[in-house]
């Protein structure tokens, strides 16, 4: 691009220096939030008021940073459900569906299996087989791609319709197993008071929380050092290499796609375990399965990176929300406006990282 | 090398009196990021000339052609038309002053047909095309010129040495004079390369000007009138025919004294480690591969010859354990290993080195560390302490151009990461790999990697290692090998020993004559 007699151009950076990982980041948040505060201006919000208050409400109050945390929980599991299939170019756009499985299932074991169970087994059984039964959703679509490359994305997307009605008709549809016989306004049955957490205080963060936690930290950890994580890498990175070196496509492509339903499927168990303690169709309203892609891209893919962002999107979702509760309401719609705002200038943002931005005067001597 | 100096150097062209030459640059410097791609370069050119631009990957040959076709814009220096300066815009401003350039990777629309492609992008087109007159006078241009075409034929169908064909008729339909062809002979046929040189002659018959840009040093040095050679961005001499040497020019490109003679084992062959006995590999109802009977013996290198696509990859495949043979017993080090898949076949002592090393051998994103650990046996963690130690010792010990041990191999040169790829096969696996296949080791590579390669494989023969060589490059398997094969469609159709090879003989059982 040229201006008089200055040309401005974007040129590849060789390396990335490491201060760019973090000042980029943090211009995309600061770009976004000038975006947000234009929007906010024009509706006749006044920008910085609001922002402190959705910040306050969001991050830095004992309340705020609570809930925002209980949100971020299940959240947490998609985006690394998410980003564990991604990273291995499997596009798994299922998690949403693969979550709702993982509350019916684990919503089963908390009904029939707990009372059997002794009190310290019950939670972990029941989170277990919430993890079960996402990673059984997304057994159909892996066995097609790992065998027979048929396409993940349209499979497990499809699906999630399939697991989104299965939920309706549980408790709406019918007088079933997962429906409360007590009443009949329909609702839920709930699971045995020995399968469920009480969280931390009168908060509404649960100790799920730090399951979440630990398996970023896990994961990051395992697939760095591990064989497996090699072995994935390779493939994702070249299947011809992975051919090469004698490695199992199949059964690889398998595990990975199994095992990102299976996370998945954990973030509808917390749920359960923790404040639904039932199949509550108001996880439907919430899309963390879908805001966990989002998460994980945000992330790119790094586990470590999925609780920040993850927090992060909790936070604005939850500050955003209790914006319309306040002297001058902010309809829900600017929260949402900021957080596009947000994953747009961190894609965007990108660019940055990876070129440099010159700016010089275009000569026009020769020498000859 | 001054304009001054190159001058004298054309005394043998012309007698007497100023030369004007067709095309000159004077001083011009092209930056790349990190890269200074050609420092103050001057290069000349003589109507009716061919002129080959020599140089190794990434010594500035292909900038210096796109400054001179009007591709890139020179940051300093100038470009010269007949003694005057131009100032070129554009490839189309270029063509606008006669010179155009057929680059490497062809620009042409596949489903267009021959003469639709050729007046494409001409500006003087009328508003209402005729079809029958367009394709008279392709037709005529391409007569003109020796260059056998169907201008109603769809680019899609044509090989690669007719495409380029298209592209040079298309470059002087719209008036060329000066025709720069970047690397034009990648991708042809040896009867084809000889086609396009009778093109080359009759365009500087009328006066034309022909620019090679190559890497390589044989068959285009042989038509060239002047050698001009480049090296790490800069003119390292211009050398007029006849002056010309193979090893000099070598030289010239590298910097330094290239020894590309023949390299034999020098102690006798020891015991049989890869045998095969009466392989095949029968798919589809196809014999892909069909009773093969060789043995390699420690210490020897045996070479395929054959021309690509007559089952050289099924035959590396098997060996490696990649496919299982459908007839007949392959043993390592006297136990068979027929179908028990390539990582048992690795650990029966085989290493394998793929033709195409990025994307197969090294998995490209990966780091120089991540590629070492590929082929060994890897507990439940990766034990990336020892893989580093090891590339480092690599990197110092081949000489490996890297910034560290953590790049990812694709951003390494061709010659870099086959240097990556033969260290592991060859000194990762330790002493009990002690079979060797390698494919077309030096494909794509400059001369200085291409001697590096070779005297690695030498090296590993002296070693002890059993090496079955499998190559497109006959050169390469008539230089290294002590025993030739040719294979022809999936047989050995042909034996010699290395050092009493027919060359004649190889070549016509390459083509299926014998």
């Amino acid at each position: 691009m040229n201006i008089g007699n200055l040309r401005i151009e974007l040129e590849p950076r060789l390396t990335s220096p490491k201060w760019l990982y973090v000042v980029v980041p943090v211009g995309s948040l600061l770009c976004a939030f000038i975006v947000g505060g234009v929007f906010l201006a024009l509706t006749g919000h006044a920008p910085i008021g609001t922002f402190a208050l959705l910040i306050d409400r969001g991050f830095t109050s004992t309340r705020g940073i609570t809930n925002t945390l209980g949100t971020a929980t299940p959240l947490i599991c998609t985006g690394l459900a998410a980003a564990f299939a991604f990273r291995m170019n499997l596009f798994n756009i299922g998690e949403e569906g693969q979550m709702y499985l993982g509350m019916i299932g684990s919503a089963w074991a908390g009904i029939a299996l707990a009372g059997h169970l002794p009190g310290f087994a019950a939670v972990p059984v029941v989170l277990m087989t919430g993890a079960l039964t996402g990673a059984l959703w997304v057994l159909v679509p892996a066995v097609l791609r790992a065998k027979m490359g048929t396409s993940e994305i349209v499979s497990t997307l499809l699906l999630n319709y399939v697991a989104l009605n299965l939920v309706n008709y549980f408790i709406f549809g019918s007088r079933g197993f997962f429906r409360d016989p007590s009443t009949s306004f329909p609702q839920g049955r709930l699971i045995e008071e020995s399968a469920r957490l009480t969280s931390f205080g009168s908060t509404r963060t649960y100790p799920t929380v730090i399951i979440a936690v630990g398996l970023a930290v896990g994961l990051y950890w395992y697939m760095k050092r591990s064989n497996y994580g090699y072995e994935t890498s390779v493939l994702a990175d070249s299947p011809n290499t992975a051919r090469y070196a004698g490695m199992n496509a199949t059964k690889l492509t398998l595990s990975v796609l199994l095992f990102s339903g299976a996370l998945a499927g954990l973030a509808g168990a917390m749920y359960v375990v923790g404040p639904a303690g039932k199949v509550d169709p108001g996880l439907l309203q919430v899309g963390l399965g879908y805001a966990g892609i989002v998460v994980a891209a945000l992330a790119r893919y790094n586990f470590m990176a999925v609780v920040l962002t993850a927090v992060l999107f909790a936070g604005l979702r939850e500050g955003g929300a209790s914006l319309q509760i306040s002297t001058n309401p902010v309809p829900i719609s600017i929260a949402v406006v900021l957080q596009g705002a947000v994953l747009l200038f961190a894609l965007g943002g990108e660019v940055f990282r990876r070129n440099r931005l010159r700016v010089r005067r275009v000569q026009q001597t020769v020498s000859v | 090398m001054s304009s001054a100096s190159s001058e004298a150097a054309l005394g043998s062209h012309r007698l007497g009196g100023a030369t004007l030459f067709a095309l000159s640059a004077r001083h011009v410097t092209k930056r790349f990021p990190g890269v200074l791609a050609n420092d103050h370069v001057d290069f000349d050119l003589l109507p009716g000339e061919v002129h080959t631009l020599l140089g190794e990957n990434g010594a500035g040959k292909s900038t210096l052609a796109s400054v001179l076709c009007g591709l890139y814009k020179p940051d300093e220096g100038a470009v010269l038309r007949n003694g005057t300066q131009i100032r070129l815009t554009s490839p189309r401003h270029g063509l606008q002053n006669g010179i155009a350039m057929v680059h490497q990777h062809f620009r042409l629309v596949d489903r267009f047909s021959v003469a639709e492609n050729v007046v494409l992008g001409h500006r003087s087109l009328p508003f209402r095309l005729r079809t029958s007159d367009l394709e008279n006078q392709v037709a005529e241009v391409a007569e003109r010129f020796g260059l056998p075409l169907d201008p109603k034929a769809s680019v899609g169908e044509l090989s690669a040495g007719q495409r380029q064909r298209v592209e040079i008729v298309k470059a002087l339909y719209q008036g060329a004079e000066i025709l720069l062809l970047d690397e034009p002979t990648a991708l042809l046929a040896p009867p084809e390369v000889e086609k396009l040189f009778e093109t080359v002659r009759a365009m500087t018959k009328a006066g034309k000007s022909v620019v090679f840009v190559s890497h390589k040093l044989g068959e285009v040095v042989d038509i060239s009138d002047r050698v001009t050679v480049m090296r790490d961005g800069r003119v390292t001499g211009s050398v007029a025919r006849g002056e010309a040497d193979t090893r000099k020019l070598a030289e010239l490109m590298v910097g330094r004294d290239i020894d590309l003679s023949p390299r034999r084992s020098r102690a006798a062959a020891q015991d049989t480690l890869l045998h095969l006995d009466n392989v095949g590999l029968r798919r589809d109802g196809v014999d892909h591969i069909s009773q093969v009977s060789f043995s390699v013996r420690a210490g020897e290198i045996v070479g395929v010859a054959g021309v690509s696509g007559n089952g050289q990859r099924e035959l590396a495949e098997i060996v490696a354990g990649l496919q299982a043979p459908t007839s007949g017993e392959i043993s390592i080090n006297g136990a068979r290993v027929n179908g028990i898949g390539t990582r048992n076949v690795r650990k029966a002592g085989l290493a394998y080195v793929p033709e195409d090393r990025l994307g197969t051998g090294l998995a490209p994103s990966l780091s120089i560390v991540d590629n070492l650990v590929l082929t060994r046996e890897r507990g439940f963690l990766v034990d990336r302490k020892a893989a580093l130690d090891e590339a480092e010792a690599f990197i110092k010990q081949l000489e490996i151009k890297t910034p560290h041990a953590h790049t990812a191999t694709r951003k390494l040169s061709g010659g870099n990461s086959q240097k990556v790829l033969l260290a592991r096969e060859i000194f990762g696996a330790g002493d009990n790999a002690r079979v060797l296949v390698v494919c077309s080791p030096t494909r794509g590579l400059d001369v200085g990697a291409v001697e590096a390669v070779h005297k690695l494989l030498d090296e590993a023969r002296a070693a002890g290692k059993a090496i079955l060589l499998i190559s497109e490059d006959l050169d390469e398997v008539l230089t290294l090998a002590d025993k030739v094969m040719v294979l022809y469609r999936g047989s050995v159709v042909h034996e010699a020993l290395g050092s009493e090879v027919d060359v004649e003989a190889v070549g016509l059982a390459m083509a299926g004559l014998s």
